[in-house]
C-alpha cells in the first residue's frame, strides 16, 4: 500500500520535473510564432519572425559562423583526440598522471577562466608577433582544445572495451602497422568515432562563454548574436533563431536514440 | 558434432592429407629451434630463464605447466609478439627472432579466439590472405574451402557474435590453418569450452594436425589434455624446462618431483637409506628393479595390486583401507600403512573390492618402482 | 635468479620503440592542450601579480593590488562591493546545489524503478534541454519570468514581489536558472549509483531495520554517496564559476564572481583584478578535482565518475 503511494508520488514529480525542465523551451517555441511583440501575451499564430530571419544577414552570417566553427574543430579534434586516445590505451600500463591531468583539465575549467585565459593569451601574443587575431581562428583552437579530451576518452574507452589479443591476433595475421590501423582499428571504433564527432559538434554548437571571449568582430556564431540581441532588448526573432536551434537538437535526440536502438548490444 | 562428422573431415579432399613420408618432407612443416631464451617482465619477474627446446617439424608438441610458468610467454615469442631478451630462436632453418609477427608464416589461434567483432566470419577468415595480399577471387576460393573442411560452410556469412563458443572455436583454428603456415601455435584454444565439446575437439584438432602434417605447438595447463594430443610433451616450470618426452615417458618416468606431481602423482616417499635396490622408505622396505639415483620414491596408484588379508612376500605391504572412492570402472583407495598414507587405483573387473577398514596387502612390482629426485 | 648483468639490447630497442610511439600519439593533442590551456591559464595567473595599467592591461611592477581589491579595498578606502560578490557566489552554489540534490535523488530513483528498456529514454529525456545552447535556455526563463508572464502576476498575488516587478531580474532567478542548468549532471551520476544498488543489501536491511526510514539510511543512502559527492561536485565547480546565468537573469544585484572577472576584461577593464577572481574559481575547480581524485581513488575509476 505504503509503496504504491511512493511511487505515485514520485510519477507526478517526475512529470513536474519534465514540465520545468521543457517550460522554457516550449515558451521560446511557442513566442516565436507569436503575431505581436511581446513576450508576456500570445496575441496570435504567425511566420513573421521566421520571415524576417531569412533577410537578416547578420543571422545568416552567424549561423554560417556556427557551422563552419563546428564542422572544423570537430574533424581537427577527431584526428588528434583519436591518436591522442588511442595512445593514452596503448600504454596505459605506464604512469600517465601528468597525461590525466592533462586531458581534465579543458573539462573541469570553468568555462569563463578558460574563456578569458586564452582571449588574455591571444591579445597578448597578438601584439607580440601579429598572429592569433581574434576571428574564427582562434575560436577554432579554443574549441579543438575542449573537443580532444571527450574525442579521446571516447576512444580509449572503446579501445579498452576491446579485447586485447585483437591487435596481437591481427599482427599474426600478416598486416603490417598501416594495414592493423586501415583494416583493424579504424574499422573497429568506426562507431566511437562518429559519436565522438557528434559530441565534438554537439559541444561546439552548445559552447557560448569560450567562443564569446575568443570571438572577433567578424566571427560572432549564433549564440553570439543571440546574446547580443538579448543584451540590446529582447526580440521575438531571438525566440525564433532559438526555436530553430531547439528543433535542431531535438532533431538530433531523435536520431541518437534510434542510433542507439538500431545497433546490436 | 559427433564421431562421424570429424571422420567426415578426415576424409574430406579438400585439403590434401599427407601421402607418405616424402610428401610430408615436402611439406611447409618446419622444425624450431630455440636456444638461450630469456625473458623478464619489469625487473624482477622472470618469465623464461634460458629455455633451450628443438620441436621437430609436423610434431604435435605440448608445452605444459601451471599458470606462470613461462609456456605463454615461450608461446608468445614464437609467434613474435614478445621478443626474447636474449637468446635465438630459428624456425625453418632461419632465424626469426628479431622478425616482426607480420612478417612470420606463424599463426596463432588466441584462448579467446580473438576473432574480429567489426568483421563477419568470411572476412575474418579471409584476414591473413588479404593482409598477405592475395586476390580477392583466391582468397573467397581459399576461404570456402576451409570452410568446409571445418563443416562451417553454412556459416560464413554470419557475424561473430552470432556464433556458439565451439563453432568461434573452429573459426579461430580455420582462420589460422588458412593461411597455411609453417607452424601453427595454439593457446589454451579449448579452456574455454565445456568438458564434452573440449574432448570432442581434442580429437579433431588432433585428427588435422596428422592430415595436414602441419608442425602444431600447443599449450596447456591440462595434463590430460597435453597426453591425450601430444606426439611429445616439455614440462615448464618457472621459465625453466624440466622435462621433454613423450607422453609415457614423462608420465611413467618423470625426471622430479615437480614433473611427478604435476602428471598427478601423489605416492610420492622420501628414501631414507638404500643398499643396491633395496630402498627403505616410510612405507617399509621395497625392492626396485631399475631405481636409478633418485632419493625419492614414486609408486604409480594404478600400478598396485590388492589381496585381502595379512599375505607374506617379499614387496608385499600390509595396509588399513582408510578410505574407497568407487568410480564405477575403477575404484581408488586410501590405504593406511603405519603413519603413512598410499594411494591406489583398482579396475573393476567384478571381483571382492575390499571395505574401508579391511586389512589388504599391497603387491608393488619391481619394475614398476622409479625413483627421482626432489 | 641465474640471469642478470646488462640491459639486453632487445630490451632496451624494446623500450626506446615503445617510448618513441607514446611520444607520437600522445604529443600532438598533449601540446595543443599545453599550448593553448596551460600556458594562457598561467599567464593568467601571472597577469594576476601585475599592477593595472592604462586601458585595463596588466604591466609591471609586480604587486598584490588586484587580491587586495578583491577583497574590498580601492582608492576609495574599503568597500564590500566585491566581497559581496564573492559571499554571493558562494550562497548562490550552495542553495543551488542542495536544491538541485533534492529534485534529481528522487528523479534518479524514480528512473531506475522504471522498465529497463524505457530507463535510456527517461535518462534521454532529462539531459536533451542541456544540449540547447545555455544561452536560449536562459532566454527561455527571461519569457517565463519577465513582469507580466502568469508565473510572476502569480508571485505578485502571493505578495512574494512588488507589483509589475516581476521575478526577473533577482537572485531567485539566479538560482532557477542554475538550477536548471544543472540538474542533469546530478542525476546522470545518481542514476548510475542507484542501478548499481546491491538490492540484497537494502532487503536485509528491511528485514533488520524494519523502518523504511532507517532501511534507507542505512541500506541505501550510503550506497548512492559516490554518485552524490561526484554529482556535487560536477555541479558545484562550473556553478561558483557561471557567467551567463547570472548575466542574463541576475541583474546588478545578482552578479557572481563569474561576471565580476568577465567585466574586468570587457567593460570595466582591469586585467589583474580579473585574473585574481579567475585565479579563486582556479583553486575551487582544484580542490574539486582533488576531492574527486580522493573519491575516484576510494571507489575504484576515477573516470567513471567524472563522465
Amino acid at each position: 500500500m505504503r509503496k504504491r503511494t511512493l511511487h505515485r508520488g514520485l510519477t507526478a514529480f517526475w512529470w513536474l520535473t519534465l514540465t520545468f525542465l521543457y517550460l522554457p523551451l516550449a515558451v521560446v517555441v511557442l513566442y516565436s510564432f507569436n503575431s505581436a511583440n511581446s513576450s508576456a501575451n500570445f496575441v496570435s499564430f504567425s511566420l513573421r519572425w521566421y520571415h524576417r530571419l531569412l533577410g537578416n544577414e547578420a543571422i545568416l552570417s552567424a549561423f554560417g559562423n556556427s557551422l563552419v566553427l563546428a564542422i572544423s574543430s570537430s574533424l581537427i579534434a577527431l584526428v588528434v583526440g583519436c591518436v591522442f586516445g588511442y595512445g593514452m590505451y596503448r600504454h596505459r600500463h605506464r604512469k600517465l598522471g601528468w597525461l590525466i591531468v592533462l586531458i581534465y583539465l579543458p573539462i573541469v575549467l570553468p568555462d569563463i577562466v578558460f574563456g578569458i585565459s586564452e582571449m588574455a593569451f591571444f591579445v597578448q601574443i597578438h601584439e607580440w608577433t601579429g598572429l592569433l587575431q581574434p576571428g574564427l581562428g582562434t575560436m577554432i583552437i579554443a574549441h579543438v582544445t575542449f573537443q580532444i579530451p571527450f574525442v579521446a576518452l571516447i576512444v580509449y574507452s572503446r579501445f579498452v572495451g576491446l579485447d586485447p589479443t585483437l591487435f596481437e591476433a591481427a599482427k599474426d595475421l600478416y598486416a603490417t602497422p598501416v594495414k592493423r590501423v586501415v583494416h583493424f582499428m579504424l574499422p573497429t571504433i568506426k562507431p566511437a568515432l562518429i559519436s565522438a564527432f557528434f559530441l565534438s559538434f554537439t559541444l561546439s554548437v552548445d559552447d557560448f562563454v569560450i567562443s564569446f571571449f575568443t570571438a572577433g568582430p567578424e566571427s560572432a556564431t549564433l549564440p553570439i548574436y543571440i546574446w547580443g540581441a538579448i543584451k540590446k532588448g529582447v526580440s521575438p526573432e531571438i525566440n525564433a533563431i532559438a526555436a530553430l536551434m531547439i528543433a535542431a537538437v531535438a532533431l538530433a535526440a531523435i536520431l541518437s536514440l534510434a542510433f542507439s536502438r538500431r545497433r546490436p548490444t | 558434432m559427433s564421431e562421424t562428422m570429424t571422420a567426415e573431415i578426415a576424409d574430406h579432399p579438400g585439403i590434401r592429407p599427407v601421402a607418405d613420408e616424402q610428401d610430408r618432407a615436402s611439406r611447409k612443416a618446419s622444425s624450431i629451434e630455440m636456444q638461450g631464451l630469456h625473458k623478464r617482465f619489469g625487473r624482477d619477474t622472470v618469465a623464461l630463464d634460458g629455455v633451450d627446446l628443438d620441436i621437430r617439424a609436423g610434431e604435435f608438441f605440448t608445452l605444459l605447466g601451471p599458470s606462470g610458468c613461462g609456456k605463454t610467454t615461450l608461446l608468445r615469442i614464437l609467434a613474435g609478439l614478445e621478443e626474447p631478451d636474449d637468446g635465438t630462436l630459428v624456425v625453418g632453418g632461419k632465424n626469426v627472432t628479431e622478425v616482426p609477427p607480420h612478417q612470420r608464416s606463424v599463426n596463432t589461434v588466441f584462448q579467446s579466439y580473438a576473432l574480429f567483432p567489426h568483421l563477419s566470419v568470411r572476412d575474418n577468415l579471409a584476414f591473413g590472405l588479404k593482409m598477405r595480399g592475395l586476390p580477392a577471387a583466391e582468397r573467397n576460393a581459399k576461404v570456402d574451402e576451409i570452410a568446409e573442411f571445418i563443416k562451417l560452410g553454412d556459416l560464413v556469412e554470419r557475424r561473430v557474435d552470432q556464433l556458439s563458443g565451439g563453432q568461434r572455436q573452429r573459426i579461430a583454428l580455420a582462420r589460422a590453418l588458412v593461411c597455411e603456415p609453417d607452424v601453427l601455435l595454439l593457446d589454451e584454444p579449448l579452456s574455454a569450452l565445456d568438458a564434452g565439446l573440449r574432448s570432442q575437439l581434442q580429437v579433431e584438432l588432433l585428427r588435422v594436425q596428422k592430415r595436414l602434417g602441419m608442425t602444431f605447438v600447443f599449450v596447456t595447463h591440462d595434463q590430460d589434455e597435453a597426453m591425450v594430443m601430444s606426439d611429445r610433451i616439455a614440462v615448464l616450470n618457472g621459465g625453466n624446462i624440466q622435462q621433454v618426452g613423450a607422453p609415457r615417458e614423462v608420465y611413467e618416468r618423470p625426471l622430479n618431483a615437480f614433473v611427478a606431481r604435476f602428471m598427478g602423482h601423489d605416492n610420492l616417499y622420501p628414501i631414507s637409506a638404500r643398499q643396491g635396490d633395496r630402498l627403505t622408505t616410510s612405507l617399509g622396505e621395497l625392492t626396485a628393479e631399475d631405481a636409478g639415483a633418485g632419493d625419492l620414491l614414486l609408486i604409480r596408484p594404478e600400478t598396485l595390486d590388492l589381496l585381502p588379508g595379512e599375505v607374506a612376500g617379499d614387496n608385499h605391504l600390509t595396509a588399513t583401507v582408510g578410505e574407497r572412492l568407487y568410480r564405477g570402472s575403477h575404484a581408488e583407495f586410501r590405504l593406511e600403512i603405519g603413519d603413512t598414507t598410499l594411494q591406489a587405483t583398482v579396475n573393476n573387473r567384478g571381483r571382492h573390492l575390499p571395505e574401508v577398514g579391511e586389512t589388504v596387502t599391497v603387491v608393488v612390482a619391481p619394475e614398476d618402482l622409479v625413483t627421482l629426485s626432489e | 635468479m641465474s640471469y642478470s648483468g646488462v640491459m639486453p639490447s632487445a630490451r632496451s630497442r624494446a623500450m626506446v620503440r615503445e617510448t618513441r610511439h607514446l611520444l607520437f600519439t600522445v604529443t600532438p593533442g598533449a601540446f595543443w592542450i599545453f599550448i593553448f590551456l596551460v600556458l594562457p591559464s598561467a599567464y593568467l595567473m601571472g597577469v594576476a601579480f601585475m599592477t593595472n595599467g592604462p586601458y585595463g592591461l596588466p604591466q609591471m611592477p609586480l604587486s598584490l593590488d588586484s587580491f587586495e581589491r578583491l577583497a574590498g579595498f580601492g582608492f576609495l578606502g574599503w568597500s564590500p562591493g566585491n566581497l559581496y560578490t564573492l559571499l554571493r557566489s558562494l550562497w548562490q552554489t550552495l542553495v543551488s546545489t542542495a536544491l538541485v540534490v533534492v529534485v534529481a535523488y528522487p528523479i534518479a530513483y524514480y528512473i531506475t524503478t522504471c522498465r529497463e528498456k524505457w530507463r535510456p529514454l527517461l535518462l534521454l529525456a532529462v539531459v536533451v534541454p542541456s544540449w540547447t545552447n545555455q544561452v536560449i535556455r536562459t532566454f527561455g526563463w527571461m519569457n517565463l519570468l519577465a513582469p507580466g508572464t502568469p508565473l510572476s502576476g502569480l508571485a505578485e498575488s502571493l505578495g512574494l514581489v512588488a507589483p509589475n516587478m516581476g521575478l526577473y531580474p533577482s537572485n531567485f532567478a539566479v538560482t532557477l536558472g542554475l538550477v536548471y542548468n544543472f540538474l542533469p549532471f546530478m542525476v546522470l551520476p545518481l542514476y548510475g549509483a542507484f542501478e548499481k544498488l546491491d538490492t540484497a543489501q537494502v532487503e536485509a536491511a528491511q528485514d533488520l531495520y524494519a523502518s523504511p526510514m532507517r532501511a534507507f539510511w542505512h541500506a541505501v543512502f550510503p550506497q548512492t554517496l559516490p554518485g552524490l559527492l561526484a554529482g556535487i561536485v560536477l555541479v558545484a565547480i562550473p556553478a561558483f564559476g557561471m557567467y551567463v546565468i547570472p548575466e542574463l537573469l541576475g541583474g546588478g544585484k545578482g552578479m557572481m564572481l563569474g561576471n565580476l572577472v568577465a567585466n574586468q576584461f570587457a567593460g570595466a577593464s582591469n586585467w589583474p583584478l580579473g585574473a585574481a577572481g579567475a585565479i579563486l574559481m582556479l583553486l575551487a575547480t582544484f580542490l574539486g578535482l582533488y576531492v574527486m581524485r580522493r573519491l575516484g581513488k576510494r571507489l575504484g575509476g576515477g573516470e567513471e565518475v567524472v563522465i
